[in-house]
């Protein structure tokens, strides 16, 4: 599938900001055998004084930008055309959720796609024993860990309500779990929390969904903006698989991948530093479209 | 010593320690097993003991002097607050045979260079977790793995420059390694501090005690970090601090002015094009080498930890792209993980085929069932605690504790096999003892040393000597100074005369000398300040002077010169109602504080007056009464608060910093003239208000002598506004500011003056040019108005 993206991100300043300096996550990945980047331009508005292109630990594209002069409007453009190839059927050959422990054990690498990474609490994702508690009572003795994951996940989009006033981009899993409210960031960083709560490695995924569903199926809900789901490891033989707690699905070719990490921090799309004394706001704007195939 | 002195002196030997009983199954660095002085503490003792009591108090006090005259203190954390405590020295030093040493010391260069090759591969190939050497849950789940640097070689060819380790002695008489510091490991100042102390408490001694100097290891470890640098002829060298409010921030002032580095703040800090720059009041000037006494998750809010309000964003990013050596590299803290200690040694044989020379103290990590089993087995005997902390095992925290603290054996059982990769057993040690003298006896206290390596082009060189920390009781969990334990120094003894060495130049050796305007604008900006502040504060004294003075002739605080006067107080922030107001210590608070900023930059003597002007108005606050004892209280003040001005002006080398502290000062000085003037100098303002003037403005005999005539508003202006001569004046500290401005960097470019100067010029031939019946109350008011606007294109220029 071949998509045709576009997306603008602004923020606005009450004052202006002296300078600021602002790390990018925003293009579009390349996975090998999931998603191809065919081509992206980032263009940044006004023009930084610096600019400087990196990958980070995890694989992601990272572009840090400086901007010396005084300011008082961003803007960020990505135009990217990105293609997603269809994943295997989402046949179970994940061991029991009881065996994972044991193939973690064994497990000697840190590479950034070592399911070692992805287990223990991280800055914004603290399992708590009201989510590991949730979180074993949505699974039985002998399931296995790719059910188990979706399991937990359904759970989630049953009694989770999709709420954009109710937390912020800083909300923590544990109080968005509480409140049972919030946008996609929660889902996901609440469903990361359970899941290493019981021992199974999670990740966080950042991206993009089309915008428009092909014929006679719903919206998918956080298609105007930028996208967060999930990603968790199922076992040496299964190993990765991505789940979106939002819209309650395997994750197949509506989404597109941004970035990956182990919470929102790793991956969080514009990380800044910026000297400003009054408040700012910002505004989004993301369309995904099917290349040529008429929708 | 005479032979017939022998038996007299084996007595005041023994009579030394009559209570000096070290506890069974303890080794004593003074007593062998059989309680025989042992020889490296011969010469000591014999002196020691030659010293009557009254001698030895004495002795004791002028090495406590030393360290308050140097201003040496540490940071002790309360529950909610944090203060400064006087360095808690032990006088008496420890030590240690050279022959001794030198085996320690080869064992601690093995141990440096297994731990570069560990964080190498850390951070390179990966091999101990590909291998099975180390457990990748370790590694993985440290909080002090940064995963930013890994692929990131470092400039220099190695991770480590500067390494510290905790050593203690076993009961069997062998040294331990209890810890490994490579973060950014402290103490070496203090070292350093304790020696200069206990030198003078044992003056004579120690000038024939055969004990190897500190001077030379700190040189070699200045030369190392030039070395560092890229431009060897014009070395970039700063330290970087996470600021006053840090435990050991004293030391991070002290040694930036014993080796000649800057001291800097992240925010002193920016990156551009991938260079570190420091801001100085000179512009960006590039840094090449950082000292970083700073945790490394803290050092980059932009890659590391966001939260960050310490760091300088992008500073990552310089040393990904190799224009920057940090001592040591960012990361290194992962060393000190307290779980890798258990498989160290097998990590020594795996890499470089020996064992380690000096042992690590025995650690069991949980994560493994067979560890798991020996430490529940042996729980009682074991400090059990987190896998991943980075602290010393004396360091205990609510999470550790001998035995499991409190836990009883069932729920330790439940701990370790729930919890198990998070934690690990350490052998609870038991720490040698040696002299400590406390209340006039000379007793056995536990004893850990802290040993320092720096790397150098041939390798690593080991300080001779370190930092002891000295328990407070018998219990070896009590060393941490936090918790009341003391510090002291370390001797290395030889058989024959060490070569003494100084920091002063070899005359062989250019000595690099830093550029004028090295001085960081956060520097600037708090000596600009500390001027404002302290002529602010010194102005409120002789306005709250007047104020009494007045109250105690009249007795009518209702009269109408004090009411008028009483205003003007208001307007300046202070409450005529209070005897010492609360505007006025806030000031001297402030000025304490800018001061606190720049301790690097500042002589001692001064820091001290300043204290001990707080202080004194703290107390005053209490007792003062209004009127006359208020009036004499103020008189104190000032005599106080010039001291220190004297310092400044008579002791201060005329760098840069003291240009815009005696800026500040001017300014201040000539807007609070200005104000004062267009207050009591108003047509409508009482009877007297223009004496009240002269007296506030010190110039009361000047005003005698110059103007026969009675006092009227044009011989008050011409000589507190208009006169190039009166200190007092607007117009000189007018020329004081014009004149300072112009050495400044920048003051001129190619011939054409800044727009600074420009300003500063203006109003000064301004002011020279006026007339006393020009200079009416709207008249000043606008001079102080322009004034407010010169400091604040002053800031923009050279401190922003």
């Amino acid at each position: 599938m071949l998509y045709d993206v576009g997306m603008r991100i602004t923020y606005s300043y009450d004052r202006p900001a002296a300078g600021g300096r602002h790390l990018l996550r925003l293009l579009p990945a390349d996975l090998p055998g999931q998603q191809r980047l065919v081509s992206g331009l980032l263009s940044v508005s006004p023009a930084p004084a610096e600019r400087s292109e990196m990958v980070d630990f995890f694989g992601n594209y990272g572009t840090e930008i400086i901007f010396r002069d005084l300011h008082d409007e961003i803007e960020f453009r990505v135009d990217a055309r990105v293609e997603r190839f269809a994943e295997p059927s989402g046949l179970d050959i994940s061991p029991p959720l009881s065996g994972l422990a044991a193939e973690i054990a064994e497990y000697r690498s840190l590479d950034p796609d070592s399911p070692l990474h992805f287990l223990w609490s991280s800055a914004r994702v603290q399992p708590t024993p009201e989510m590991t508690d949730y979180a074993r009572a949505h699974v039985f003795d002998g399931i296995t860990a790719f059910s188990a994951v979706l399991a937990i996940g359904r759970a989630l989009f049953r009694d989770m309500e999709f709420d954009a006033e109710a937390t912020t981009v800083e909300t923590l899993a544990k109080e968005a779990f509480a409140r049972r409210r919030g946008v996609c960031q929660d889902f996901a960083q609440i469903m990361i929390a359970m899941l290493r709560g019981i021992g199974v490695p999670a990740g966080y995924v950042s991206g993009f969904l089309r915008t428009n569903p092909p014929p006679g199926q719903p919206r998918l809900e956080g298609a105007d903006a930028m996208h967060a789901w999930v990603r968790a490891w199922c076992g040496r033989d299964m190993g990765w698989i991505e789940f979106d707690p939002t819209n309650d699905l395997v994750v197949s070719l509506d989404h597109i991948v941004i970035a990956r990490g182990r919470d929102y921090g790793d991956v969080s799309p514009v990380r800044g530093i910026l000297r400003i004394a009054g408040d700012q706001t910002s505004e989004q704007a993301v369309d995904v479209i099917p290349v040529g195939a008429g929708y | 010593m005479r032979p017939r002195d022998g038996l007299a002196a084996q007595d005041a030997i023994a009579r030394l320690l009559a209570d000096y009983h070290p506890l069974p199954g303890v080794a004593d660095e003074l007593l062998d097993q059989t309680g025989r002085i042992r020889p490296v503490w011969e010469r000591f003792m014999a002196h020691l003991a030659a010293l009557p009591p009254e001698e030895l108090s004495a002795r004791f006090a002028r090495g406590d002097q030393y360290l308050r005259d140097a201003g040496v203190f540490f940071r002790q954390y309360g529950d909610d607050n944090s203060s400064e405590r006087a360095w808690p020295l032990s006088h008496i030093p420890v030590l240690i045979d050279e022959a001794e040493w030198n085996t320690v010391a080869e064992g601690l260069i093995q141990r440096a260079d297994l731990l570069e090759a560990v964080v190498a591969d850390l951070y390179g190939p990966n091999r101990l977790v590909g291998t099975g050497q180390l457990p990748a849950t370790l590694v993985g789940r440290s909080p002090e793995w940064l995963r930013p640097l890994v692929g990131v070689p470092p400039r220099s060819g190695h991770h480590l420059h500067f390494l510290a380790f905790e050593l203690g002695r076993g009961p069997d008489g062998t040294w331990w390694v209890l810890g490994d510091r490579a973060q950014a490991p402290s103490g070496a100042g203090f070292a350093l501090e304790n020696r200069m102390a206990t030198a003078r408490v044992f003056a004579e001694l120690y000038a024939e005690a055969n004990a190897h100097r500190l001077a030379g290891f700190f040189r070699t470890f200045r030369d190392a970090l030039h070395g560092l640098c890229e431009d060897h002829r014009e070395p970039r060298v700063a330290i970087l601090t996470p600021g006053p409010l840090n435990d050991t921030y004293f030391e991070h002032a002290y040694i930036a002015r014993y080796l000649g580095f800057m001291l800097l703040e992240g925010e002193d800090l920016t990156v551009e094009k991938g260079h570190v720059m420091v801001r100085t009041v000179g512009g960006l000037m590039p840094i090449d080498v950082l000292w970083r006494r700073l945790d490394a998750a803290f050092a980059d809010p932009l890659e590391l930890n966001s939260g960050s309000r310490i760091g300088t964003p992008g500073l990552v990013g310089a040393v990904r792209r190799g224009n920057v050596s940090l001592v040591n590299a960012l990361g290194s803290g992962i060393l000190e993980t307290r779980a890798l200690l258990a498989f160290l040694p097998r990590i020594s044989m795996a890499l470089r085929g020996e064992p380690l020379r000096i042992p690590n103290i025995a650690t069991w990590w949980c994560g493994q069932p067979v560890e798991r089993a020996h430490v529940r087995a042996n729980a009682a005997r074991m400090m059990i605690g987190s896998a991943l902390s980075t602290r010393l095992p004396f360091d205990l925290d609510s999470a550790t504790g001998i035995g499991g603290q409190g836990r009883g054996p069932e729920e330790i059982d439940a701990w370790i096999e729930s919890e198990g990769p998070a934690l690990v057993g350490q052998e609870a040690v038991t720490l040698s003892t040696t002299p400590a003298h406390v209340d006039g006896r000379l007793v056995p206290r536990p004893m850990s040393l802290r040993a320092f390596l720096v790397r150098t082009a041939r390798g690593w060189e080991v300080m001779p000597g370190g930092f002891a920390r000295i328990g407070r009781t018998p219990d070896p969990t009590a060393i941490a100074m936090q918790r009341g334990g003391s510090a002291a120094d370390v001797w290395i003894l030889g058989p024959g005369p060490t070569q003494s060495v100084t920091m002063l130049p070899e005359p062989s050796v250019a000595q690099p000398r830093l550029k004028q305007g090295a001085l960081p604008s956060r520097a600037g900006d708090n000596l600009f300040w500390l001027g404002r502040y302290i002529e602010r504060a010194e102005g409120m004294m002789r306005l709250l002077r007047a104020h009494h003075i007045r109250l105690a002739e009249t007795g009518d605080p209702d009269a109408p010169l004090l009411t008028y006067l009483d205003r003007h107080l208001g307007d300046v922030g202070l409450d005529p109602g209070q005897e010492i107001p609360d505007g006025l210590r806030a000031t001297l608070s402030a000025a304490t504080s800018s001061a606190g900023q720049v301790r690097d930059r500042f002589s001692t003597d001064g820091w001290m007056a300043l204290n001990d002007l707080s202080r004194t108005a703290r107390r005053m606050a209490g007792t003062a009464r209004a009127g006359d004892d208020c009036a004499r209280a103020m008189g104190v003040l000032l005599r106080k608060i010039t001291g220190f001005s004297g310092l400044v002006h008579e002791n201060m080398y005329r760098f840069t910093g003291w240009r815009f502290l005696v800026i500040g000062r001017a300014m201040e000085r000539s807007m609070e003239m200005a104000g004062l003037l267009a207050w009591l100098g108003a047509p409508d303002a009482p009877d007297g208000a223009l004496d009240l003037a002269i007296e506030i403005g010190d110039s009361v005999m000047t005003h005698r002598r110059r103007y026969a005539a009675a006092t009227t508003r044009e011989t008050v202006i011409d000589l507190l506004a208009l006169d190039g001569m009166n200190p007092r004046a607007i117009l000189y500290q007018m020329g004081e500011v014009r004149n300072q401005v112009a050495l400044l960097p920048g003051a001129d470019v190619n011939g054409q003056l800044s727009r600074l100067s420009r300003e500063v010029m203006r109003l000064h031939t301004d002011v020279a040019t006026q007339l006393p019946e020009g200079l009416d109350t709207d008249a000043l008011l606008d001079l102080r108005d322009r004034l407010f606007d010169l400091s604040g294109l002053l800031s923009e220029t050279y401190l922003g």
